[in-house]
């Protein structure tokens, strides 16, 4: 039962962070590198808000989103003036150096020893120490995130994101403020990971610099295109995929000693097969650019 | 000229393209709620003219003016905010969003478009979108494309994609319209009510520059004419002068 | 001290520069940010390794065998991968995911069959000389040597050979190429070779310096990369620049502030050219920015 749980909780977790790197793949049509960086920038946050000022979880994870959210704009910049590849590198660019922050700025973030013994959430005096109540806790936030990114898609901010994503020159011909537009996107996108960050850190109560790497970033983006981008269904469908298919792999009794690198390997096949048969996914609408 | 002021003034335009001056030193005045033609031969510039005033291009070097109102520094969203529309030569509808989100978006300051509004100003928003909503039930009903609201606009055949490109741009309410060419690829039967729906528009109040290629139309509604070739204004006046110049005859119609 | 470190920076510069050049050969020509150039690196020097340690071939056949083992693989890659992405028109996004997904897939592939332990290739002290009270081992030596060579065949290659032509004009103009009657194709096929060989004699000499592990493929082909940029896309030569540039500028990092920096402080200098100097230090003024 613990199992499931622990399975349904990541689901919350990768199913917010898909939801919202969907925001810049699917709606802007920017291939974004850096995702697992806000997600680490997030859990760091958060993480130390608690533990160094005491914070509740809540105010933490409040305080993580608006700190992840406005160093986005450290990466939106960029993608307002470099196109294509060049945004891919500036976005790699990002993501290693966020990484090398959090390895090496021991004074702040203890580098590669991670920081342990990260308080539980609490509410009016309930912890949410046990994972039933922590899975109930991520489903709850998992289903505000949903909500509030399909309003948000549904809007006419989704709507003027889907028309630039389709033809940039007549949007702004049409009154739209691109690159105000695409901003906003980054801000958005990068206060979700930091929820996902947040939740990830409550739960494992320790974390340390190598789950938010390049490798992770990458993880992401194979979950958005696997499900597919563009709509809010292909994300998700991706999450369940790729969060299932190495439980499934275990279940035929892959040895754990190659079960990583079979998995990978799986993951890297099917980027390829996909962008070759199916660019769009599983189950998403848009064709990366 | 007529004696109203110009809406839209242009001082010496010039613009290079891969070393090549493809608007050269161009200088126009645009009566207000009236009907100007541009027309010229192929390659003439008159599409690169247009990209200069709607912001996509900056001008090397001359001045734009939008009723006192300096343009040629101006981002593309803000000249459609001032009250510039256009439509494209090319189209460019969004072909994978539906007729009606396309004229949806026509709007080129919809508050909504801000998340901030969304969640802050979520009253006053959701009134203007069931607003938009019903001028867009009116817009779709006016170009006869009722059947196809939910179709995606890619669908459509030539057309009605240019119908809808019109009725996305009359939605948008602007009270300068660039047309590129639209009569082209239009029928005969709908080119006569194309140029009747010009003609009562600007009767409303608004102003129309016109890129246009066949000049049966052009001497039907235009009220002035430009003659751009090479990048050069060398002609101007009413439809039957400057077609009847033997400059822009020898130059154009080859006669 | 200075001297040292500034020694030490050239002759990663020119490990640097040599991987660069490939990865760069392949961008200007096919417009396509191989990051799989990372997996053709960690395959040459593994298989370099499985002659060398473990079938016991010379040096001076399992050297050069794992160099040509890493350009075969490049040309797979093409006709497998790349060619099929080309011919529906695919967009760079696509090509860049596909080729993530050919790096995931080689590197899990290496690590299963050897192991994420790293390998050492010539264990020992290395002989050392002095220069001017710069000290150098006999490998970085061979590096340095090695460059120079490569470096030069390279600049004759692409000057005057009729290869070089048509791979500059596939850089500037592709359909005035067809028009010329080569076949893109087969151009391209070379291309991706000559590019992994670049990968393969940097990834080898490396390997004989330091050992290897699975993962050196993605730090050098972030180097290529940032290489690339700091240089100047476009000019098949630069990337030697922006690879002497890292490699001196992560050492002087190493010597004033900490190794530990070295890796932020690269890719702080790819931020910064990206936005400031897209064109690279060499390169012409393209069209990197967004019209
Ligand atoms: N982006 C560009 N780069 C280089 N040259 C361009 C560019 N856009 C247009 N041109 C050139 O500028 C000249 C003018 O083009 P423009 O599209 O303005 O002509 P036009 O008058 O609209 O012609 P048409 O009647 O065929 O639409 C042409 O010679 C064209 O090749
Ligand atoms: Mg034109």
């Amino acid at each position: 039962m613990n199992y499931l749980f622990h399975i349904l909780i990541m689901l919350c977790i990768y199913g917010i962070l898909a939801l919202s790197l969907n925001l810049l793949i699917g709606y802007s049509g920017l291939l974004s590198l850096a995702h697992a960086a806000f997600y680490g920038i997030g859990a760091y946050a958060s993480t130390l808000l608690m533990v160094k000022l005491g914070l509740n979880f809540f105010p933490a994870l409040i305080l993580g989103i608006f700190i992840s959210g406005s160093l986005a704009l450290l990466i939106a910049y960029p993608s307002l003036r470099l196109k294509g590849d060049y945004f891919v590198l500036a976005s790699l660019g990002f993501q290693l150096i966020v990484f090398s922050i959090l390895y090496n700025w021991i004074g702040l973030t203890r580098g590669p020893y991670g920081i342990p013994g990260i308080p539980r959430p609490t509410i009016f005096g309930f912890e949410f120490n046990s994972i039933t109540s922590y899975f109930i806790l991520s489903a709850g936030i998992f289903s505000l995130v949903f909500v509030f990114i399909r309003h948000l898609c549904q809007s006419p901010f989704g709507r003027a994101l889907k028309s630039l994503r389709e033809d940039e020159i007549a949007a702004r011909v049409m009154g739209k403020n691109v690159p105000l537009l695409k901003v906003w996107t980054f801000i958005i996108a990068g206060g979700l990971a930091a929820i996902s960050g947040a939740l990830y850190a409550g739960y494992v109560t320790y974390i340390d610099p190598t789950s938010f790497t390049l490798d992770e970033s990458i993880f992401i983006i194979t979950i958005v295109l696997v499900g597919g981008s563009g709509n809010l269904k292909g994300p998700l469908a991706g999450v369940l995929f790729m969060i299932i298919l190495p439980e499934a792999l275990r279940f035929i009794g892959l040895p754990d000693t190659i079960a990583p690198n079979v998995r990978q390997m799986i993951y890297g096949l099917l980027l390829i097969l996909l962008m070759r048969y199916r660019p769009q996914g599983l189950a998403g609408e848009y064709r990366l650019e | 000229m007529d004696n109203r002021k110009a809406i839209l003034k242009i001082l010496n335009l010039t613009k290079s393209l891969e070393g090549l001056k493809v608007v050269d030193s161009v200088s126009i005045d645009i009566a207000r709620g009236r009907i100007t033609g541009l027309i010229g031969p192929n390659g003439a510039g008159k599409t690169t003219l247009f990209n200069l005033i709607s912001g996509l291009l900056r001008p090397d070097k001359g001045e734009i003016w939008f009723e006192d109102k300096r343009i040629d520094t101006l981002p593309s969203w803000q000249i459609a905010r001032a009250g510039i529309g256009r439509l494209f030569q090319d189209i460019r509808i969004f072909r994978k969003l539906s007729v009606l989100e396309n004229i949806l978006l026509a709007d080129p300051n919809h508050p909504g478009e801000l998340p901030l509004n969304l969640f802050f100003n979520y009253r006053n928003i959701a009134r203007i979108e069931q607003k938009h909503l019903e001028s867009a039930e009116y817009w779709i009903e006016f170009v006869g494309l009722e059947g196809k609201k939910d179709s995606p606009a890619g669908s459509l055949s030539f057309g009605q994609q240019k119908l809808l490109a019109i009725a996305r741009l009359l939605a948008g309410g602007h009270k300068f319209l660039l047309l590129d060419e639209p009569t082209a690829g239009v029928n005969p039967a709908m080119i006569k009510s194309l140029l009747n729906l010009i003609q009562r528009i600007v009767k409303g109040g608004k102003t129309v520059l016109f890129i246009e290629h066949n000049m049966n139309v052009v001497l039907k509604i235009a009220d002035w004419v430009y003659f751009l070739d090479e990048g050069r204004v060398t002609s101007f006046g009413r439809p039957e002068e400057v077609l009847g110049d033997t400059e822009v005859r020898k130059a154009y119609l080859g006669v | 001290m200075l001297l040292q470190f500034l020694a030490n920076g050239l002759v990663t510069g020119t490990v640097y520069s040599i991987v660069a050049l490939g990865f760069a050969l392949i961008y200007n020509t096919t417009k396509i940010l191989h990051i799989a150039h990372g997996a053709v690196y960690v395959f040459s020097c593994y298989i370099f390794f499985t002659l060398y340690r473990i079938l016991h071939l010379p040096l001076i056949f399992s050297l050069p065998l794992g160099i040509i083992s890493g350009a075969l693989l490049g040309i797979i890659m093409e006709i497998l991968v790349y060619r099929p992405l080309f011919e529906k028109n695919a967009s760079s996004g696509v090509a860049i995911v596909s080729s993530i997904g050919i790096y995931i897939f080689i590197v899990n592939l290496i690590a299963l069959l050897f192991g994420n332990e790293t390998k050492i290739l010539s264990p020992g002290i290395e002989k050392t000389y002095e220069f001017a009270g710069v000290i150098l081992t006999r490998i970085q030596i061979f590096e340095a040597l090695a460059f120079i060579i490569v470096f030069a065949l390279y600049i004759i290659l692409l000057k005057l050979t009729n290869f070089g032509k048509a791979v500059r004009a596939l850089a500037d103009n592709p359909t005035l190429l067809s028009t010329l009657g080569v076949e893109i194709s087969d151009l391209k096929i070379w291309i991706f070779a000559l590019g992994s060989v670049f990968a393969g004699i940097s990834s080898c000499l490396v390997a004989l310096d330091v050992g290897m592990d699975p993962n050196v493929g993605m730090p050098a082909l972030l180097v290529s990369a940032v290489a690339m940029i700091v240089g100047g896309v476009g000019v098949f030569e630069s990337a030697v620049i922006g690879g002497f540039t890292i490699g001196i500028v992560q050492n002087l990092a190493v010597w004033q502030i900490s190794a530990r920096w070295q890796e932020g402080i690269t890719f702080i200098i790819l931020i910064l050219f990206l936005l400031l100097r897209p064109q690279g230090l060499l390169g012409k003024r393209t069209r990197v920015e967004e019209k």
